[in-house]
């Protein structure tokens, strides 16, 4: 049976930006409805119960980015979402001691002394440096990145203004901006500190996400990426949403509905219908097929083109372009149900910087060779890992008394090597399972009773990623963040304002600008393209972003 | 006691070009060398071996023009060389007048999108040589003043080159030359000895492997003159031989063996030097061939604001290069190779791939135990023969250092490497000579033995090279200026630094 | 949840904690670099006036202290600050402000020229990291002392006959010299006040003896204990410049262009261009005459302190601020200091500020007319007479 129906705007997925989107236009009074191919709506900032009793944030883990115009935009607070700084944190290493990252800046200022008097004292060159980068770089993540080649007086305009801010910071700033934005973060951390273990704490953000490693240029900027974010004004914060992950998404759709909007769950795209050169709308795995004269992809940029849409019709470079787009995986994630809170013997008793991320990379050069490993086409032999344990703080992620811990991992390949043929489909459970070992492994450092205390273990390689949220190859930026594929390279150039091809398609996931991340800031981009273009009165009148 | 206009320290090529081309300017010049002979870098060489530069690629008209050197020198035009990408199997990759060939002479499958993609390249260095060829943009001169003009209509041809290229392509180039040289290879070619000798060219000298972003534009640099390589008539001794001829015709005073101890300073401004042996030269303009950390010590630490000093020991530059030197028997062919190739540029890099893999250990400080190799054969004045290789990676601060254990295994891997994809080469090997980076280090002076003095990076390019708010060739007092490879556009026997220094002090001391 | 406790959060110790806290009964204590320190023991007021009629004692441990030792000692420090310390002869104290590449203060502080080639820099912000940058090429050993040496500053009128009593022969010292006077005890004729008063510095573990010794030695002299809050009123009638509050210290600045030239905060007379090269020397040269605006004191109309408020140039045009306002109680006078954006900090004549005011729930604002003065608004010859008085 074919079911028929019209609408002003299709948002093919519901994830973050997805709904984001679908947010803004209908509060713009459009006629929206989000399809959704999984049963549950979220993508990657999605909660689920996987076991009685314990709540996993899946993919994404811990809130930053997600722009505070946004949130004031959709109103999420009144939506039920509730977002809660932690505190600190912590690397752990082998002969059984720590580095603890502190909030409080006395204490973390001692405790860095304790490793290197001189590195406590670094430390505040080194912040200052990141803060500026982050004050520089955050009036740019809503607004269009301009067409270097276009006379529009739109680019022109947004060119003129990002010449205006690169002038206004005198040319000995501009200079130490433009090192920043080019250099690796093992050199620049090198530039600063002494300690390997202090070096190694603060590089992780550098590489979250990313297939780069500590000393591959371009990495700085992805710190810079994990440090533009705040949590009410507190830049760089990072805090956990009350429900896990899956609250923001849930609090966007809420939004969303309460306007009008609506969302179909349970059936992907099968195609995104266009006909000379004009979007139709969209045809579902299960037959329906919905109209519209607009439709936004939240798919990253390689599925919406290569899967969904006629190529015949899209001019070649852009194509070839989209097949050269850049889209690695390279994390992993473990999820995993506690009986009780485990133990860590190397902290303190009833110490704070537990309730934040933990790692146990020891130095600059472990992460590198991890970083090593993953182009050889495996899991990184000690693999850099972000762990943490929300229920600390969010009780409503475990029953009373027990704990959901966080792990994310970084490298693990998407295609997979064994013995020289690279493929994901050497993702077997064998594999899949010998890399939690290796996870546990590391965990262990921290916490070695860490075995005992598991009730429960959801393991995601890359190729999970992909099949359940739709990522390609689980690269959890929808693109890598490197120069080439930044700003108005993003996704590929020439196509960095939303816009694609095919009239009325739009892009408003994370591989358009600026990026991934739970963010919102391309779905709240695109809608604004989207009403611009779309729409006779044009503008998101009265909102922030 | 002797007066000078300029003074310049160390008479390695950028020294030599700087001086001619101020002294042709009608600056009565004094061209300071510390080694018995000049050339620096590029024509050192230990016991009669080959020089450590082999070949000219980069070396600039321009350059060559203001040092009042005619292009056409029969030097300089020598001979023009082919490549060779070697393979293990045999089947050599041969390219020659731009198209891609095996060894039996059919062409090869990738010999157009090798043809496209170059010729892409080469069009972006003739845009980015524009850049090379001044200062680098952003300086601080008055709005109004000539300088800003020039920099203005500089800025404004580059514009206007770009828009020429149309705008798909334009978009392209500005992703391009952010982006890294194994990916955008391998976007057009699948891996393989193609890929691979694109990836080694890229990463020659340097001390980053082609998955690093912006390796495109060490490719990019390397091909800003056309990409053609030559082999000097006489040898790169005759090439600094014709420099030299033309700073002695320009005026300039040529010390050689003669150590600069101390660079004068008084009052915030340059004054002279003072040697070694206790003379005093006086000039109001001192051009430093020496890396900035040595032109600090030259003139002490306290000339400097203490950012200048903070980013100067910043500077990234690990010479991840060493020389090989491999005497050959005689001048028979070597095994495997067709006449027509017998003094061709012989790469070792069976793909972009292995390239990478080469890479790893110099990130750790060890050696790569599978190398990546560029080598030439020459025949030197006293009729001796060689096979002179380039091979990487080497890294100047190897673990342990460079012990003769670690150079025997050094030079035991590259006789290895080669003889894998010319077997019998050994045979023909009767002598050997390895130069490691300390050891370039020790000889030259320049940083970690790397070939550009500073690596170059995009974060130690352009105005950020050699580093922030030193680019502009002035360095700290009135009147001293950096003149080597590390500042910019940079190093490769180009020539252009010397050159750019020279026109920039010349300006700044009107 | 557990309860969370961590034996590394929170303020610590100093080296006087023990005596500062039997005295503590007001228990406010504030955050000085990690420190717990007094802002008020008792009475805030009663602090004050011991300072300016008897004698006061303060700790001064968390200011950070750095020794840099070494042959190159002189020439590495004449880098460093803009004045030149060629002149700050052995056993002297030296006022110096030191500035970025771009010539806006880093800090201000004091330096001890101990012995040949041996000195102590002692400033308000911590310094290592840039020491050690500024001391690259130099034969100079850098030694953070910050947790080393504690220091008590006493200051007022008595403060001569303090050190009197307690056995310690410093009758000679004449303002900014400093002596050894025991193998564990050094005192310099310095302070924050602009009032007669002494430095003392000692050994970190000797810290509780000394405090003991002085306190018994001022019960005659009305010596009191006295937290910050007191020094600060003394301080701005002084005229002095607190790191944060009058300036901005350009390295602890995020937001960009926050930074002040020495001429700017009316410290050109530190600013020697003679001497050679030093630490944004180029730069200042080029904005030495062009400041953009200027640290001024002035006398402030009224009877309300002024701390924060906004001037104005006539009636609409915002043109500067007070960074710190108080009533001085010694001078008398409403006072503060300020920034005036050029040229008007030169056309003082129609400045007014716009105070707010909070009386039992009701706001309200008020102009007043600010009068610019040069000199310090209380600066008593007792300060600088040698021998001093003892009263």
């Amino acid at each position: 049976m074919t079911l028929e129906s019209r609408y002003d705007a299709i948002v093919v997925g519901a994830g973050h930006n997805g709904l984001t989107a679908a947010a803004y236009m209908a509060r713009a009074g459009m006629n929206v409805l989000v399809v959704e191919k999984n049963d549950w709506i979220g993508g990657a900032a999605v909660s689920r119960s996987l076991h009685d009793g314990w709540t996993y944030s899946n993919c994404s883990y811990v809130c930053s980015l997600l722009r505070r115009e946004i949130a004031r935009d959709l109103d999420l607070p009144k939506y039920g979402l509730q977002v809660i700084p932690y505190e600190g944190g912590a690397s752990f290493t082998r002969d059984g001691d720590h580095f603890a990252y502190y909030s409080d800046h006395n204490a973390l200022r001692r405790e860095m002394a304790r490793h290197s008097a001189r590195d406590a004292d670094a430390y505040r060159a080194y912040s200052q440096a990141i803060m500026r980068q982050c004050r520089f770089i955050r009036p740019f993540l809503l607004r269009d990145a301009p067409d270097p080649a276009s006379l529009r007086p739109r680019d022109l305009g947004e060119l003129a203004y990002l010449v205006k801010k690169a002038h206004g910071l005198g040319s000995r700033e501009l200079g130490e901006t433009l090192k920043f934005w080019t250099m690796s973060i093992g050199d620049f951390l090198d530039e600063h500190f002494e300690n390997d273990l202090i070096k190694a704490h603060l590089a992780g953000s550098g590489i979250i996400g990313t297939g780069l490693g500590v000393y591959s240029p371009g990495t700085a900027y992805v710190l810079l990426h994990h440090y533009m974010g705040d949590i009410d004004g507190g830049i760089g914060a990072w805090g956990f949403a009350r429900g896990g992950m899956g609250a923001i998404s849930n609090a966007i759709a809420a939004s969303f509905k309460d306007h009008g909007g609506t969302i179909h769950t349970g059936a992907g795209v099968e195609k995104i219908l266009s006909k000379d050169g004009r979007v139709q709308g969209v045809a579902l795995e299960d037959g329906k097929v919905f109209y519209a004269p607009v439709v936004a992809s939240n798919m990253d940029i390689k599925r919406t083109i290569q899967h969904h849409v006629d190529t015949d019709d899209l001019p070649q470079d852009f194509t070839k372009a989209v097949n050269n787009f850049k889209i690695r995986g390279s994390s992993a994630k473990l999820n995993i149900s506690l009986d009780q809170f485990p133990d860590f013997p190397a902290a303190p008793e009833h110490t704070s910087f537990l309730r934040g991320d933990m790692h146990v990379s020891e130095s600059l050069f472990e992460l590198e060779r991890a970083y090593d490993d993953w182009k050889d086409g495996r899991w990184s032999e000690k693999p850099y890992i972000d762990m943490l344990i929300p229920s600390q703080i969010d009780p409503t992620m475990a029953p009373t008394g027990a704990h959901m811990m966080t792990v994310f991992v970084q490298y693990a390949p998407y295609d997979l090597n064994i013995d020289g043929n690279r493929s994901a489909d050497n993702w077997t459970d064998a594999q899949r399972n010998a890399m939690a070992e290796t996870v546990l492994n590391q965990i262990s450092v921290a916490c070695p009773d860490i075995r005992d205390r598991v009730v429960h273990m959801e393991v995601r390689s890359p190729l999970e990623i992909e099949r359940e949220v739709g990522l390609t190859e689980g690269n959890i930026f929808q693109g890598e963040l490197t120069f080439d594929q930044l700003f108005f390279n993003r996704p590929v150039p020439g196509w960095s304002q939303y816009s694609l091809p095919i009239k009325g398609l739009y892009l408003c996931g994370s591989s358009a600008h600026p990026g991934g991340g739970v963010m919102g800031a391309p779905g709240a981009n695109a809608a604004r393209a989207i009403l611009r273009h779309e729409t006779r009165h044009g503008r998101m009148k009265g909102y922030a972003a | 006691m002797s007066n000078y206009d300029a003074i310049v320290v160390g008479g390695g090529i950028n020294g030599l070009i700087a001086g001619a081309v101020l002294g042709r300017k009608g600056k009565k010049v004094c061209i300071i060398e510390k080694a018995g002979s000049f050339g620096g870098m590029a024509s050192y060489a230990v016991d009669g071996g080959p020089s450590l530069a082999h070949a000219l690629y980069n070396l600039s008209p321009l350059a060559l023009k203001d040092t009042g050197i005619d292009a056409d020198h029969a030097t300089l035009t020598g001979q023009q060389i082919d490549t060779v990408s070697l393979s293990s199997d045999g089947n050599h990759i041969a390219f020659k007048e731009g198209r891609v060939y095996w060894n039996d002479g059919t062409e090869h499958p990738q010999s157009q999108a090798w043809r496209e993609l170059t010729h892409r390249l080469k069009t972006y260095g003739g845009l980015l040589r524009q850049l090379a060829e001044a200062p680098p943009p952003g300086g601080h001169s008055a709005s109004l003043s000539r300088a800003r003009f020039a920099e203005m209509l500089r800025l404004a041809k580059l514009g206007v080159g770009l828009k020429k290229l149309g705008k798909t392509e334009m978009r392209r180039f500005l992703q391009v030359v952010l982006s890294n040289v194994y990916d955008i290879v391998l976007d057009d070619l699948p891996d393989g000895p193609v890929a691979g000798m694109l990836a080694a060219d890229a990463i020659r000298g340097a001390a980053t492997g082609p998955r690093s972003p912006g390796t495109v534009f060490n490719l990019i640099y390397r091909l800003g003159h056309g990409g053609t390589i030559t082999r000097p008539a006489g040898g790169m001794t005759a090439v600094v031989d014709a420099l030299v001829e033309a700073a002695r015709a320009a005026g300039c005073t040529m010390l050689h063996e003669t150590e600069v101890s101390r660079i004068l300073v008084d009052e915030d401004a340059v004054t002279g030097v003072l040697t070694a042996d206790g003379q005093t030269l006086n000039a109001p303009m001192v051009l430093s061939n020496v890396a900035s950390p040595l032109t600090c010590k030259l003139t002490g630490p306290s000339v400097f604001d203490i950012e200048t000093t903070r980013r100067i020991r910043n500077i990234r530059a690990r010479g991840t290069a060493a020389k090989v030197n491999l005497r050959l028997k005689d001048a028979s062919p070597l095994p495997g190779l067709k006449d027509e190739l017998k003094g061709a540029r012989l790469i070792y890099a069976p793909s972009a791939a292995y390239v990478e893999t080469a890479f790893n250990p110099a990130k750790y400080r060890e050696m790569s135990k599978a190398p990546v190799i560029e080598a030439i054969r020459t025949e030197l004045p006293d009729g001796s023969h060689w096979l002179s290789a380039i091979v990487q990676y080497a890294p100047s601060d190897i673990e342990g250092g460079w012990t003769q254990s670690a150079l025997d295994q050094l030079t035991q891997l590259t006789i290895d490497t080669l003889d894998r994809a010319v077997p019998g080469l050994r045979d023909h090997i009767v002598g050997t000579q390895t130069i490691t980076p300390d050891q370039i280090q020790a000889a030259t002076g320049a940083p970690g033995g790397h070939w550009h003095h500073a690596e170059m990076s995009l974060d130690q390019l352009l105005t950020l090279r050699p580093s922030n708010g030193t680019s502009r060739y002035a360095f700290g007092p009135k009147g001293l200026f950096l003149c080597g490879a590390a500042t910019h556009p940079g190093g490769d026997v180009m020539g252009l630094a010397g050159r750019n220094a020279a026109l920039t002090a010349l300006e700044a001391l009107k | 949840m557990s309860n969370f406790v961590d034996p590394k959060l929170g303020l610590i110790p100093g080296p006087f904690h023990t005596k500062l806290a039997e005295q503590n009964r007001a228990r406010s204590w504030y955050d000085w670099a990690g420190y717990a320190a007094p802002g008020i023991l008792d009475s805030m007021e009663f602090e004050y006036f011991a300072l300016r009629n008897q004698s006061s004692l303060f700790d001064i441990s968390p200011m950070h202290k750095y020794r840099l030792a070494g042959p190159d000692a002189v020439e590495m420090l004449n880098r460093l600050v803009t004045r030149d310390v060629r002149k700050i002869k052995k056993g002297r104290v030296g006022y110096a402000v030191w500035c970025d590449e771009e010539g806006y203060v880093i800090d201000d502080g004091t330096l001890f020229h101990l012995a040949d080639d041996d000195w102590r820099l002692c400033c308000q912000e911590p310094m290592l990291t840039w020491l050690h940058d500024g001391a690259w090429g130099f034969d100079v050993a850098i030694k953070d002392e910050t947790h080393d040496i504690a220091s008590l500053s006493l200051q007022g009128p008595t403060s001569f006959a303090v050190l009197e009593a307690a056995g310690l022969d410093i009758a000679h010292l004449k303002p900014f010299d400093m002596i050894q006077v025991e193998p564990d005890l050094m005192i310099s004729r310095t302070g924050f006040t602009g009032d007669l008063g002494y430095e003392l510095w000692c050994d970190w573990g000797k810290a509780e003896a000394l405090w003991d010794r002085i306190w018994q030695a001022g019960t005659h002299q009305g010596l009191r204990a006295i937290g910050y809050e007191a020094v600060n009123i003394a301080r701005i009638e002084a005229g002095f410049l607190t790191a944060g509050v009058d300036f901005q210290p350009v390295h602890a600045t995020e937001r960009l262009h926050r930074g002040q030239t020495p001429f700017e905060l009316g410290l050109g007379w530190l600013v020697h261009f003679d001497k050679g090269h030093f630490n944004g020397r180029r730069a200042l040269l080029s904005k030495q005459h062009t400041p953009r605006s200027l640290l001024i004191r002035c006398d402030v109309e009224g009877f309300k302190p002024a701390q924060g408020a906004l001037i104005y140039n006539g009636r609409k045009r915002e043109v500067g601020h007070i960074t710190s306002g108080i009533w001085s109680p010694t001078a008398k006078k409403n006072i503060a200091l300020a920034h005036v954006r050029m040229p008007d900090a030169q056309r003082a004549s129609k400045l007014k500020t716009e105070i707010y005011t909070l009386e039992e729930g009701k706001w309200d604002t008020r102009m007043a007319r600010l009068t610019p003065v040069t000199d310090a608004f209380f600066a008593p010859l007792r300060a600088r007479a040698t021998p001093p008085a003892r009263t």
